[in-house]
């Protein structure tokens, strides 16, 4: 459906733990303005392909081109300062630190006072229980309030990719449809998102396209709509 | 004691535990980065008391390389303690290259990478010796040119009087430490600094550098060690190339007291140690040295983190 120059494209990925393979020989693009799930049950391998997009692990073979650029020769500060946030799993809000500095540090490659107040707000019109608890150490929020925490964070950084690792990880429903509700309209804002997720029914409602993930190998990969009524997906990841 | 005694030696015990607190400081902000005791930090203290002293354009001894040499010019006081402080950074830097950030990429054991730094404390022990003998050094009095030897802060007929070295020790380290602890809480690089401390992983997730603020550690640590260096040289003499291995324990037992890695706890873990040493009665003062452990080991046995130490860090 996507046309034009990919925003992220990923080319006989491989990467290894030591002597253990967790990739290989991935292909997978993303367009922008799209959003794009990975799918795969627990040990595939997609958080390992965000940390590779993101250059905290290195690549063993395989390319990664970010509008057309490497990126395999960036450490992974310059990876976000070309335009990509990674949000981990686990969400890794630094817990001794307040809401605020938390946010402030999502901003940290940004040197425009007057615009990352303006971004602040924003978020904390996005999520107003943050600023309820701006002065808060982000270690004492509930588990909701550090994925939100995570995700706005995230957006401090004007990213124009973001890298979603199962935001709905250990949430409850209700804060799982609100944090997707946001980010549907961070999408439609423009904002070109990689989901990964294990609640398949969840990411695919979401995205246009999906990737499924088996043992560390793309195994297929259709739109959304197709992928929600295949047999193997419903079979193995629908439940 | 006296009460005017009593204000005395607390001053005395403030000013040089405030030296105390900003060497310790030093060890904190690397362990607190790096998890890792930095054995070479009292070599680095040496080697600022050393720079300074040259910087000033004091002579050097009868032996060694530098046997009798002397900078052709001599910098003011206040400002060879700076520059002298900053060639300490730079030398804390280059410890960090050549011996930390290999370490680190190879993912050595924390255990490996401290007996090594401890080997580097040895060599730049050894080095300071072949250059500059193992001979006491004292600053010429000249130094603090122009001030009287000692301030009465009392009355003529009940006399407070203090040292004005001791002053002087104490106002420029209590500065630093104000100075240091607005950086680290007040500005945008001192909080990446303790966002990489709590998580390095993450903080590079963050467009943070994480070699390159854990390169400014090195130096800001190396930098307030080399301060210390000079003030405690100031103060007492440069007693030789081992000048800092000595003090470098005792730094150890006020960031333990302290509480590791926790910077309010390297501060008053320093002035603690400072102040019971000046209160002790002159008829101990050969135990000067043992006071610092003795204190440590009370502590210990009833709080083991220390005193501002956590007792765990939760990770969420
Ligand atoms: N640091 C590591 N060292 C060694 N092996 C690892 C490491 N991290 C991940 N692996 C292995 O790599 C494979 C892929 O892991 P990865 O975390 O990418 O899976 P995942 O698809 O994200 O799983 P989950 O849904 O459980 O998060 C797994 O077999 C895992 O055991
Ligand atoms: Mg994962």
């Amino acid at each position: 459906m996507s046309a034009g120059t990919p925003l992220l494209e990923l080319k006989h990925l491989t990467v290894h733990y030591g002597a253990i393979q967790a990739l290989k020989d991935i292909h997978l693009v993303v367009y922008p303005g799209e959003v794009v799930t990975l799918i795969g049950a627990n040990g595939a391998g997609k958080s390992t392909t965000l940390r590779a997009i993101s250059r905290i692990i290195a690549a063993k073979a395989g390319e990664i081109l970010f509008e057309g650029q490497s990126l395999l020769a960036e450490r992974p500060d310059r990876v976000v300062r070309m335009g990509i946030a990674h949000v981990p799993e686990g969400r890794r809000v630094l817990a001794r630190m307040t809401v605020e500095d938390n946010l402030l540090l999502g901003a940290y490659i940004r040197g425009d006072s007057a615009g990352i107040a303006d971004d602040l707000e924003q978020q904390f019109e996005r999520f107003p229980r943050l600023r309820e608890r701006r002065e808060q150490l982000a270690g004492t929020l509930s588990g909701g309030e550090q994925q939100m925490l995570a995700i706005a964070r995230a957006l401090m950084s004007r990213p124009r990719l973001l890298l979603l690792d199962e935001p709905s990880l250990g949430l409850a429903p209700i804060v799982v449809r609100e944090i997707f509700a946001t980010l549907r309209q961070l999408n439609s804002a423009g904002v070109t998102v990689l989901l990964v997720e294990q609640n398949a029914t969840l990411a695919l409602q979401m995205a246009a396209r999906g990737y499924v993930l088996e043992a560390g190998s793309i195994k297929f990969s259709d739109t959304a709509d197709k992928l929600m009524i295949d047999e193997r997906v419903k079979q193995a990841y629908l439940g | 004691m006296e009460l005017t005694t009593l204000l005395q030696q607390l001053i005395n015990g403030l000013s040089i535990g405030s030296v105390y607190a900003i060497f310790a400081l030093g060890y904190t902000l690397i362990f607190s980065i790096l998890g890792i005791i930095n054995f070479a930090h009292g070599a680095v203290f040496t080697l600022g008391a050393y720079f300074t002293y040259a910087l000033t354009g004091a002579r050097f001894g009868f032996n060694g390389i530098f046997a009798e040499a002397q900078l052709p010019f001599g910098l003011p006081f206040l400002l060879a303690l700076f520059v002298g402080a900053g060639l300490a950074g730079l030398v804390g830097v280059l410890v960090e290259r050549a011996l930390f950030r290999p370490l680190r990429a190879r993912g050595a054991d924390p255990l490996l990478t401290l007996v090594s730094s401890l080997g580097i404390a040895v060599a730049l022990v050894n080095t300071i010796q072949y250059f500059v003998g193992a001979e006491v050094y004292s600053f010429p009095s000249s130094v603090l040119q122009g001030l009287p030897p000692s301030v009465n802060f009392g009355t003529p007929e009940a006399p407070l009087v203090v040292r004005t070295v001791q002053l002087v020790i104490g106002v420029i380290s209590l500065v630093i430490l104000v100075v240091l602890t607005w950086f680290i809480n007040r500005t945008k690089t001192g909080r990446a600094l303790r966002a990489v401390a709590e998580d390095s992983t993450t903080s590079s997730l963050l467009g943070i550098n994480t070699d390159r603020l854990i390169l400014l550690t090195f130096f800001i640590s190396g930098f307030v060690g080399g301060i210390a260096g000079t003030l405690v040289g100031l103060s007492v003499t440069i007693t030789g190339p081992y000048f800092g291995i000595a003090f470098g324990l005792k730094g150890l037992a006020v960031i333990v007291l302290g509480g590791l890695g926790n910077i309010p706890g390297a501060v008053l873990g320093g002035i603690v140690i400072g102040i019971a040493e000046n209160l002790l009665p002159s008829s101990a003062v050969a135990y000067k040295d043992a006071i610092a452990f003795a204190i440590l080991f009370v502590v210990l046995l009833i709080r083991p983190q220390g005193l501002l130490g956590r007792t765990q860090v939760q990770k969420v």
